[in-house]
């Protein structure tokens, strides 16, 4: 098993060189049933990312792009009169796939946005007063452009916290980078991607997060964390309970890729940033772009024991 | 100053409030344009608190500095001394109101206050002043809590509770310090405030100056007799003796005399023992009943057979001492002495001069001739009152043979200037007579208006005598009291309308009062009265016989038993906190650090002992096993301790380093 999840991060490394831990944190990601934010330039691999993901997951893949007059309906899906049967039949939106990637999540209205929110939340859709799940295993890739806001809609500080983590790739390294640019053209290796899980697998692994053992030395330092953003004045508001669950179950699922049955605090300053960096805010700052200062404060300071 | 934070509304309105408490008592004393500058002031920050007018720009901070300062040394004609100071500390108080921005100056006012708040004691340091200054003290405090708390937290009662906790822990330390801090007399004596200690006995005397002291209800002294209250005619309490007489006022003798040896006496017949806790006098001498035995340091007894201190009581002062009523005092007086009590003035008062000549001839025996005298005042219409009429030049010829209309003042000069031209030595005598006896407190209490003057005669072989001329007039004054002796006339305590003495008919009113000064004696005497020898004697009766280094000893033995309990009451060594494999990991922590590794908080084990490995190479292995157990046992929750403990005692043996094999 451990081999498999080996074989998937070195197969999503040959497509995206060089972001060996992004990769990691990801799978983590999905492992923990949680959700991703992408956070970065321009062609700087979040498509490919999702898409190797995808593809070597085994998992249906739907993009989204996110405009300012897309409707709710264009991400749920719609029903349509069907002339022969003399009925409506509901046509599933790209929502209803796997793996959905939704791009520049910020640039639609806040009524979009929220239909997906609440889908990630929910794991079924309602339309037209039928509930509809969402498929197992149901994972949102969302990404944002940090550098022009204009004319886009910031996701407020309680959608945020419905990504269990917030990623950025990142320039890649010199040496990825040449070896991007000599080599394939990556796009055209997607395809060859072999697919090395399939659900059942998949649900499988899943299964085995909340299993990893977090002995109590190690909540105590979850809690010292959450009570440390909670009690200094620098912090703008603390975490919240369901962020510091959400610490600790990424924390699992790193550990389980570390293959490890038991979490360590190493586990845990490895998702800090990705987890706590969108939930938390400075005092003095209004942008929201301070989180990770604050990480790396707490990752200094709080006690391990 | 700049980057101290602005004072919250709520710390300041209990700075406000402070303030108000701290003041109020002062204004008693301070001039009336205080009390403007306060509300002046008082607006002004309002004002400013509601965006209404601006904080003082710089010159006007300066002209109202100016003003103020020119306003004490008007008002009390000196910047310095203890008067102008406080009303300075006062006004500075105040104006610190309008320039206040941040909590650093929030602090200042909080310190000031204390200050206020103590120097108040300067001028009233009763039972009610103390009681009060717990009102200023927990608002300031509170205010203090208040300014260091960020805006929007907590409110005023979580304030208050905090002061008054802060308030109660800090009571076993006050009565600590009380106990124990030394009481330096040149360091703690300060100079009477001259709102009091105005009314006493003075240097010298006019008998207006009695009628005067007899309309104060304030105390004077209390007295606790260890045996029986002696009866009240016994009681007279002499204060000084007055032998200088310049045909109006009686004085003490020339300063110039002062320097003799104290007068002799042997004591005779039953003695009386009493401590006495005297108010401050702003005067050196102290009062006793005939004829003082004292072991008082720095006290003397002076020729007058009357104690003087070296220095003047300006503070309360308790002393002890033990009478002889019957004693002999100097039996035999060289001549020289006896001069100052012979002395006429040049001229003036030709009738009673006279009728001293004329009673000399009659007769041969002083001691008739001070009986008859005596008898003459009960056989003539003398009156007895408190609205004497203004005499003239020749006073006591008009007293004797026209008005005949005196207090005790009166008579006692009048009898002492005719004994004189009889050539009979006498003196007048100023104390007090009488008191008020107290059943609460079984304490004798000694008002102004106890003030009373008699005559003392010498006569060979006998010495000096006691005489009172106003016996023979008013016999309730010296038997009941004074307001007894003038209850016709209705003149006790005209003045003080609403003071309770004057009612003393009312039996609960006058159980109330007995009662309530009652409590004032206990303060008094066991607080206030709580001075240098007081001291001594407690840490002596605790301690043992003491010297410098016994003290000493004993006060560092004390403070390191408190540092010793608090230490441990802070730090619990008994209770072992975390794990025992935590334990461990401190001892390792610890072993590390002595080889410059010490333990960042933010590290994890792992990474902890990978860096340690890289830097001590050879002990990479025992390092890492210990990191392994450890993240066993701690975190995968299985392997067991020993297995760490044995771990650990791999690697200490070895890195340990010993101190000396650097």
């Amino acid at each position: 098993m451990h081999d498999t999840l080996q074989a998937c991060q070195q197969a999503i490394n040959q497509v995206l060189l060089g972001k060996q831990t992004q990769v990691r944190l990801a799978l983590a990601c999905l492992l923990a049933r949680g959700h991703l934010l992408l956070e970065d330039l321009p062609g700087m691999g979040k498509t490919t990312l999702s898409q190797a993901l995808a593809r070597v997951l085994g998992l249906s893949y739907q993009r989204i792009q996110f405009t300012s007059d897309l409707l709710p309906g264009d991400i749920l899906g719609t029903s349509v009169f069907d002339r022969q049967s003399s009925a409506f039949v509901f046509h599933p939106g790209p929502i209803f796939a796997e793996l959905v990637l939704a791009d520049e999540i910020n640039r639609a209205t806040p009524k979009s946005q929220s239909a997906l929110l609440e889908a990630m939340e929910e794991g079924q859709v309602s339309i037209e007063g039928q509930t509809r799940p969402l498929p197992d295993p149901f994972f949102v890739i969302a990404t944002q452009n940090p550098v022009t806001q204009s004319g886009t809609f910031a996701l407020p500080e309680s959608q945020l916290d419905r990504f269990l983590m917030r990623l950025s790739l990142g320039y890649p390294s010199l040496a990825a980078e040449k070896a991007l640019l000599l080599g394939e053209q990556r796009r055209a290796l997607l395809p060859r991607l072999e697919p090395l899980l399939d659900h059942a697998r998949l649900a499988q692994l899943q299964a085995l997060v909340p299993q990893i053992r977090a002995s109590d030395a190690l909540v105590d330092y979850v809690l010292r964390l959450a009570q440390a953003t909670r009690s200094h004045t620098q912090f703008a508001w603390g975490l919240s309970p369901r962020g510091s669950l959400a610490l600790l179950n990424a924390a699992k699922a790193w550990a389980l890729l570390e293959q490890r049955d038991y979490v360590i605090p190493e586990d845990v300053q490895a998702v800090l940033p990705a987890v706590a960096g969108h939930r938390l805010r400075e005092a003095s700052d209004g942008s929201g772009q301070s989180g990770h200062g604050l990480v790396q404060w707490l990752l200094r300071e709080v006690p391990v024991l | 100053m700049s980057n101290s934070p602005m004072l919250t509304r709520h710390a300041l309105t209990w700075l406000l409030l402070a303030q108000a408490l701290a003041i109020i008592p002062h204004l008693l004393h301070v001039p009336l344009w205080i009390l403007a500058l306060w509300l002046f002031c008082l607006g002004w920050r309002i004002q400013i608190v509601r965006m209404r007018l601006p904080a003082p720009k710089t010159a006007a901070k300066l002209l109202l500095l100016l003003l103020a300062g020119s306003a004490v040394y008007l008002s009390r004609g000196s910047l310095v001394g203890l008067e102008a100071g406080v009303v300075l500390l006062v006004a500075a108080f105040i104006l610190k109101l309008v320039e206040m921005h941040s909590r650093r100056d929030g602090l200042v006012l909080i310190f000031l206050g204390f200050f206020v708040v103590l120097t108040y004691y300067l001028f009233d340091s009763s039972l009610l002043a103390a009681l009060y200054s717990l009102l200023p003290v927990s608002a300031l405090l509170t205010a203090l809590i208040a300014l260091q708390r960020p805006a929007g937290t907590l409110g005023t009662r979580h304030s208050l509770r905090t002061a008054s906790s802060l308030l109660l822990q800090a009571l076993p330390l006050m009565l600590l310090m009380f106990l124990l801090f030394p009481r330096i007399a040149p360091l703690w004596s300060l100079p009477v405030a001259k709102e009091r200690g105005v009314t006493g006995l003075a240097e010298s005397m006019s008998p207006y100056d009695m009628v005067e002291l007899s309309r104060s209800s304030e105390l004077a002294f209390r007295v606790t007799f260890e045996g029986p209250l002696p009866p009240r005619e016994q009681l007279y309490w002499r204060g000084l003796t007055l032998e200088h007489f310049d045909g109006r006022r009686w004085s003490r003798r020339d300063s110039a005399f002062s320097g003799q040896v104290a007068p002799s006496w042997q004591p005779q017949g039953e003695s009386l023992s009493y401590s006495v806790i005297m108010q401050p006098t702003g005067q050196p001498w102290l009062f006793s009943l005939d004829t003082p035995q004292h072991a008082i340091p720095r006290v003397d007894m002076q020729q007058g057979f009357y104690l003087q201190r070296r220095r003047p009581v300006d503070q309360l002062f308790s002393y002890q001492l033990t009478s002889w009523p019957e004693a002999v005092r100097e039996a035999e007086a060289a001549p020289s002495n006896l001069r100052a009590s012979l002395r006429l003035p040049a001229q003036g008062n030709p009738r009673a001069r006279a009728w001293g000549n004329e009673l000399r001839a009659r007769f041969a025996d002083d001691e008739q001739l001070v009986a008859y005298l005596l008898e003459e005042f009960n056989r003539q219409p003398f009156v007895y009152t408190l609205r004497p009429p203004s005499y003239g030049e020749e006073a006591v010829d008009e007293f004797l043979f026209d008005q005949r209309r005196g207090f005790c003042a009166h008579y006692a000069g009048a009898m002492t200037l005719v004994l004189r031209a009889a050539g009979i030595p006498a003196r007048v005598v100023a104390g007090y007579q009488g008191g008020e006896f107290n059943p609460q407190g079984s304490y004798l209490q000694v008002r102004q208006f106890d003030a009373h003057a008699w005559v003392e005669y010498w006569r060979p072989g006998q010495g000096w005598r006691s005489v009172d001329p106003t016996y023979q007039v008013a016999p309730q004054r010296i038997e009941m009291s004074l307001q007894d002796a003038v209850a016709e006339e209705g003149s006790f305590l005209e003045g003080e309308l609403l003071s309770p003495l004057r009612y003393r008919d009312r039996p609960w009113l006058n159980q109330l009062r007995l009662h309530w000064e009652s409590i004032n004696h206990g303060w008094q005497r066991w607080v206030l009265g709580y001075q240098e020898e007081q001291q001594l004697a407690f840490l002596q009766r605790w301690l043992g016989q003491l010297d410098g280094w016994r003290l000493a000893s004993w006060l560092a033995g004390l403070a390191v038993l408190v540092m010793g309990v608090l230490t441990l009451w802070l730090f619990k060594p008994w209770q072992q906190r975390g794990t025992p494999a935590q334990r461990l990991l401190l001892c390792y922590e610890r072993l590390l650090a002595q080889h410059g590794l010490p333990r960042q908080p933010g590290e994890g084990i792992r990474a902890y002992a990978r860096r340690a490995a890289r830097k001590l190479p050879e002990q990479a292995t025992a390092i890492e096993a210990f990191s392994r157990y450890y993240e066993q046992l701690q975190y995968a929750e299985r392997g067991d301790l020993s297995a760490l403990r044995q771990a650990y005692v791999q690697l200490r043996r070895r890195m340990r380093r010993w101190p000396w094999s650097r």
